[in-house]
């Protein structure tokens, strides 16, 4: 956002005569910027604040559209966090919210270190690597579904009978399932934070790399000492990334368990989607997406600080 | 810096006030222009393109006999679009929809009351059919529309090949599925082959779905009436723990293979090992019969009645309601189309298959009517007759949305822990079931 130029001397007057202000509020330079700025903020309006506002304002009512809502204050809420089923998704939701984010940080580190260069195949790679985060999460899933087939007919199950392994229940065994999807997370997030990565890691001044060579670095202190200093904005983006997404994770579980097998993948919006659509509960719902949205501000306005401070430093 | 900032607030506050005014503007204006229309009334039904092209028909035939036009949204995701719609306080005219689902739109205030009496045909629907619309009120909020009642598919060449019969009793379903798992019925050579299908997720209550028809041959309830208006959970009876322990020890934790693998997390739309020929038995709807007849042959399957458990032979029927929104001010139009659609005319059209396209009527409500005539398949008299003679609904008159699911909760994680005890968790089950009628106001 580029701010219109103004003279100092407008700028005096703004404050001083109060009248010219108002009149310097609608002045054609004042208006302008919103006037391009209204489309988008017309999206944003009708498709984020106002569902937003409409959610937060309908949790403190027993929703009732035909027959008139009912305030009842925090009910909801308190009907939310104590109900044991919500407590169960909550270890579930961090489990694999921070697996899945940590996860795919971790692989796609390690992807961007394999696939950094200008080679023509490796561009090639890289676009076949990407696939997964352009491809819709629900296809993602039967795939997925399919390769997790619980008999030798199934991909993964195939290669381990071929190692001499029992078929495995990925989907169906519930001290699994909830691993089998952060598996499937991994997979599609992962590409995602190597782009960024990717574009951290062009940024890195080669001359450190040859001075680190010279001095007869290892491996690993190369990494830990010249490229993760060096992509810690990158770095910095993709845990902001992930603190926004880790914990509201839905798709991935709806089109894979539905929660199941014995509510072991239930996560907190596949919990709130149920009780807002199967039980009709929207009050209820909307208390629990509310309880989201403020936990996920308050990771993430966290790891905006620590990474400022980082910054600072 | 600062102060200048200050000073484009009010602009800022001045753009999107314009803008909310303008949408709000916007959004009263738009989509009110069809519905206003006293002589196009809305109507939405629960169907995939495959069943609305059978609809189309339907209300093609009905505008013109009648003149009155149908605006048809046919919705997939029916209750997540209706509670939408809802919360705008514009719902569709008519509704056509489960039968489970009426106590539920009932408590919401979704739906006007409806007179049997005064309901031009309505006579011919049996007092059977219009007693499984009558809300907690007592009055009626629903009008029949097609009922059906699920029958045991079974593939007839597999029961040739090993030289059994098609099964009568639990015990005999259970050694035909074990024979159908373990004796190669396909003749492949590989153990690829399954007894039953089973679709056993929590998700959308199927779990309770596909296996209160076994509740009831077992002589369970899942809650009971006590005769005056309220009700008591009834799924820690003996009878229930009996079923539900037979169901876990021989459907899901006992030999492999006698469900389909992967049954704990399968819905109906991905149980397809019946028609994808690798499962031999499907205890399911007749909705089904023109998939399987594509898919699988005709000359590969039977539809026969469900085999008996230790008290009877009883089935989950249900089916769809006509529902008319509350507040739409077109009563009317909305009782001439649904008069069209249970007469005979109505029903023999939506109940024919043309082009491959699935009917939309499995039993008729019409009793004038005979499934197995107007189709002529003798199969669907096996399906009138099991609705006819030994099928029950889930109870109509409470919102049994939430007593679904949570049923379907417990018995999916039943089925899921198979160290676990059957009794006390139905115990646990029977508890928050009172907690859902009580929230109800209906608990004894």
């Amino acid at each position: 956002m580029t701010a219109p130029v103004t003279t100092p001397a407008a700028r005096r007057a703004s404050g001083v005569f109060s009248v010219f202000s108002a009149f310097n509020v609608f002045s054609k330079k004042a208006v302008v910027p919103w006037l391009f700025l209204a489309p988008g903020l017309l999206l944003a309006l009708v498709f984020k604040f106002w569902p937003m506002a409409k959610g937060i304002w309908l949790s403190f009512f027993d929703v009732r559209p035909f027959l008139g809502d009912q305030w009842i204050g925090l009910d909801n809420y308190t009907r939310v966090l104590t109900d044991h089923r919500f407590q169960d998704a909550i270890g579930h939701t961090l489990i694999l919210g921070l697996g899945q984010s940590l996860g795919a940080i971790l692989l796609g580190f390690v992807l961007a270190l394999l696939l950094e260069g200008q080679a023509r195949s490796l561009k090639i790679i890289r676009t076949a690597v990407f696939l997964p985060a352009v491809t819709a999460t629900a296809v993602v899933g039967e795939l997925w579904r399919l390769m997790y087939y619980p008999t030798s007919d199934g991909l993964l199950n195939s290669g381990l009978h071929l190692l001499g392994f029992g078929p495995v229940q990925f989907l169906d065994n519930p001290g699994i399932a909830l691993y089998s999807t952060m598996a499937m997370g991994i997979w599609i997030w992962a590409p995602y934070n190597m782009v960024i990565i990717l574009a951290g890691l062009a940024g890195v001044d080669r001359t450190l790399y040859e001075a680190a060579a010279m001095d007869g670095v290892s491996l690993w202190q190369r990494l830990r000492y010249v490229t993760l200093p060096a992509i810690r904005p990158a770095l910095g983006i993709v845990l902001t990334l992930a603190a926004i997404r880790g914990l509201r994770v839905f798709t991935e579980v709806y089109v894979l368990t539905g929660g199941g097998p014995a509510g072991s993948t239930e996560v907190w919006m596949t919990r709130a989607y149920t009780l807002g659509f199967t039980r009709n509960d929207i009050g209820g719902a909307s208390a629990a997406s509310v309880v989201l949205l403020c936990v996920t501000l308050l990771l993430t306005v966290t790891v905006n600080y620590f990474r400022k401070r980082g910054d600072v430093r | 810096m600062r102060d200048r900032r200050r000073s484009r607030r009010p602009a800022a506050l001045l753009v999107a006030a314009t803008l909310a005014f303008g949408t709000a503007a916007c959004g009263s204006g738009s989509g009110s222009a069809g519905s206003d229309d006293p002589n196009t009334l809305e109507v939405w039904t629960r169907s995939n393109p495959d069943a609305a092209a059978t609809y189309d028909r339907v209300f093609a035939a009905f505008t013109k006999k009648t003149g009155i036009k149908i605006d048809y949204q046919p919705v997939i995701n029916f209750d997540q679009q209706l509670q939408s719609r809802a919360s705008t306080k514009d719902l569709p005219d008519v509704m056509i929809n489960d039968t489970a689902l009426m106590g539920s739109y009932q408590s919401q205030g979704l739906l006007e009351p409806i007179d049997p009496a005064t309901m031009a045909g309505g006579h011919q629907i049996t007092d059977k059919s219009w007693s499984s619309t009558v809300g907690i009120d007592g009055k009626h909020y629903g009008i029949p529309y097609s009922r059906q009642a699920q029958t045991l598919m079974i593939r007839t060449d597999w029961l040739k090949k090993l030289g059994l019969k098609a099964p009568t009793t639990w015990q005999e379903m259970l050694s035909v599925a074990k024979a159908f798992a373990t004796e190669d019925p396909d003749g492949d050579g590989k153990a690829d082959t399954y007894g039953m299908v089973a679709p056993g997720s929590a998700q959308n209550g199927y779990a309770a779905w596909w296996g209160a028809s076994f509740l009831w041959q077992g002589g369970a309830e899942i809650i009971e009436p006590d005769g005056r208006g309220t009700y008591r959970p009834a799924m820690d009876s003996a009878a229930a723990v009996n079923t539900v322990t037979w169901m876990k020890n021989n459907l899901f934790c006992g030999d492999n293979g006698v469900t389909q693998p992967g049954a704990l997390t399968a819905i109906t739309s991905t149980a397809t090992n019946f028609q994808d020929g690798n499962a031999g038995m499907y205890m399911t709807g007749p909705y089904n019969i023109v998939t399987f007849d594509q898919t699988l042959g005709k000359d590969k399957y039977e539809v026969t009645p469900a085999p008996a458990g230790p008290a009877g032979g009883d089935v989950l029927a249900d089916g769809e309601n006509v529902y008319f929104g509350a507040k739409t001010g077109k009563t009317k139009q909305e009782q001439a189309l649904a008069a069209f659609l249970i007469s005979p005319e109505g029903q023999k059209i939506a109940m024919t298959s043309v082009d491959g396209h699935q009917p939309v009527v499995r039993i008729p409500v019409n009793s004038t009517l005979d499934a197995a005539k107007v189709r002529g398949d003798a199969r669907w008299s096996v399906v009138q007759k099991a609705y006819e003679d030994a099928s029950q609904q889930f109870p109509n008159a409470p919102d049994f949305a939430p007593i679904k699911q949570d049923t379907a909760d417990a018995l999916n994680s039943i089925f899921t822990y198979c160290g676990g005890d059957v009794r006390s968790q139905l115990g646990e089950l029977n508890e928050t079931l009172a907690g859902d009628l009580k929230d109800q106001d209906l608990l004894k």
